[in-house]
């Protein structure tokens, strides 16, 4: 009896090799199909915030310690690593001149690289923002910035001045990540206490999403007139609209479901960075993109 | 090793589309089918009544020591293969059937490679029906996405085994129940493949005999005062024997989160201190 379960046994095991999947995308929707644009071997550490602008994708490399420019197919450009200072960069904004803007959650502070390349603070974390998350840009020019510690939303200007938009008092628990509509509503993703706020041109802040199982929001990017929210919590890639409500677009799974920032490109790809293990610098930076149609 | 792969792959997957081919044509066959999955007294309630009929079917003093110390390594054994199931399973990503069924992108090394669909035929009601269902608007438990190897085929497999070393009889119940209406009806749903079913059977079929005859041949001077103890003090055995049957509808898993649970509160002791 024994020998043929031994035979099983090592069999089985011998099979096991077989199974070195790591990691799963599902998408939801039909016609989405995915790949890997990027990884550590490509000079990433373990990506966070993602932007695309100008046929350029920036990254905060949080893993990396760095800000990052990278063109599809091209090397990454480093536009600023630990040596000015950063630490864990986590989330960047671009605005028309082209100065690049991000937040450091070990750090604190916002930080701008300007078009010539030269990073500096544009206010410093001694000006209450000792962590800085998630960072939006306004209409008129500011910067908003979340204080994860302090559970507040700043604004920070042109000038450096730092005030507060929405305190404490507000119920804000981490503001992880910020995007404005068309029609000038700021939506606040709280990835402590799993909601979803909208914060209304008149200063009225709403609950959008809350209390939703299996809902964490972590980045917010509008695309195509929707509110694309990647949640690292469950692994999951939403679409929202108020009038269609919340809908999955896709689920990562395994060493994929840490999904944190998100991208969109002129042609509607979205990028997505995925930190597999912080500690160890490992990460991705995935494409979703429509499949062409089979003629 | 690629060509054993892609062979048991194959086999696993023709055995899983012929008995998946039954499922969703008929309401009445479905929930016959997902009965041992969705009820814990029909999946575990007569392998329980196979264990206590051999606790207590020996012919004479003598036999019914025997058979008992044959079933309390059993239970001890459960532990183990329930802990090599669910270290294997994290070990291995492989999502269930029905999972496999979606369009999916796998992670091989640094590329993502599009999985082959596998066809697949749900149960119109069921569990599985509704976990597929959730799926398809998003939501997924953890535990869809490593199905490889089944804990319950280990489980269910040692445990019947082991009744089967204590009882012939009870034993060739328990096996004939855990294969039709346990194993049969996780790969007619779409809850295990054939492969996930068979890794599990033979972890736990191997756990169970390898435990076994190790304690037949040095584990005697230990066993048999407890199984004396047994029948010395038969009450109290049974309310412990019923104690541990319990558990088994589970699969350990009210032990495990109690363990779990234990382990945080020595964590937060330990902090304190």
């Amino acid at each position: 009896m024994r020998a043929p379960l031994f035979l099983a046994a090592a069999l089985a095991l011998s099979a096991c090799g077989g199974l070195d999947q790591r990691g799963i995308v599902m998408p939801l929707e039909e016609g989405w199909a995915a790949e890997v644009v990027a990884t550590e071997r490509d000079g990433f550490g373990s990506p966070d915030g993602l932007l695309w602008e100008g046929g350029m994708l920036y990254v905060a490399d949080e893993g990396g310690h760095a800000v990052r420019a990278w063109q599809p197919g091209k090397k990454p450009a480093t536009l600023a690593d630990a040596k000015a200072g950063l630490a864990s960069p986590e989330d960047l904004v671009r605005d028309g001149q082209g100065n690049l803007y991000f937040s450091d959650d070990t750090r604190g502070g916002v930080w701008r690289i300007d078009p010539s390349g030269r990073t500096s603070a544009l206010a410093s974390p001694d000006k209450g923002l000792p962590s800085t998350e998630g960072i939006g840009l306004t209409p008129g020019g500011d910067i908003l910035v979340g204080d994860g510690k302090n559970h507040r939303v700043m604004r920070v200007t042109q000038a450096g001045e730092v005030s507060v938009l929405l305190g404490p008092e507000r119920g804000i628990g981490k503001p992880e990540s910020f995007a404005f509509d068309d029609r000038g509503n700021l939506y606040i993703a709280d990835n402590h206490d799993d909601v979803l706020y909208v914060l209304t041109p008149d200063g009225t802040l709403h609950r959008a999403i809350e209390k939703r199982e299996g809902f964490s929001p972590e980045s917010l990017r509008f695309a195509g007139g929707q509110l694309l929210i990647t949640d690292s919590h469950h692994g999951k890639l939403f679409r929202y609209t108020p009038e269609d409500g919340l809908s999955v677009v896709a689920l990562l799974a395994g060493e994929l479901a840490n999904v944190q920032g998100i991208a969109a490109d002129d042609k509607g790809n979205l990028y997505l960075s995925v930190q597999s293990d912080l500690h160890h610098n490992k990460g991705f930076i995935l494409r979703l993109y429509r499949k062409p149609a089979r003629p | 090793m690629d060509g054993i792969w892609l062979l048991l792959v194959r086999m696993s997957d023709a055995i899983f589309g012929a008995l998946n081919s039954l499922t969703g044509r008929s309401w009445l066959f479905d929930t016959i089918v997902a009965m041992p999955i969705d009820n814990n007294l029909v999946k575990a309630g007569p392998i329980g009544a196979c264990f206590v009929y051999a606790w207590w079917s020996g012919r004479d003093a003598e036999q019914t020591r025997k058979r008992r110390a044959s079933l309390l390594v059993t239970i001890g054994s459960l532990l183990f293969v329930m802990g090599a199931t669910k270290t294997l399973s994290h070990e291995f990503f492989l999502p269930r059937p029905f999972v496999q069924s979606q369009a999916t992108w796998h992670l091989d090394e640094t590329r993502l490679v599009e999985g082959k669909k596998l066809h697949y035929r749900a149960p119109v009601s069921g569990t599985t029906h509704a976990r597929y269902e959730a799926m398809k608007r998003g939501d997924i438990e953890q535990n869809d996405l490593v199905s490889f190897p089944s804990d319950h085929a280990g489980f269910f497999v040692a445990l019947s085994l082991g009744i089967f070393f204590a009882s012939r009889r009870a034993g060739a119940v328990a096996l004939a129940w855990t294969f039709v209406a346990i194993l049969l009806s996780r790969i007619a749903t779409g809850m295990h493949s054939p492969l996930d079913i068979a890794a599990g059977a033979t972890i736990g079929a191997a756990i169970m005999t390898v435990i076994q005859l190790a304690a037949r041949r040095g584990g005697r001077w230990a066993l048999e005062p407890i199984a004396a103890w047994t029948t010395r003090h038969e009450a109290l055995a049974a309310a412990l024997l019923f104690f541990v049957a319990v558990e088994w509808t589970s699969v350990l898993t009210n032990v495990r989160e109690l363990a779990s649970t234990a382990s945080e509160i020595l964590s937060a002791l330990s902090g304190r201190m």
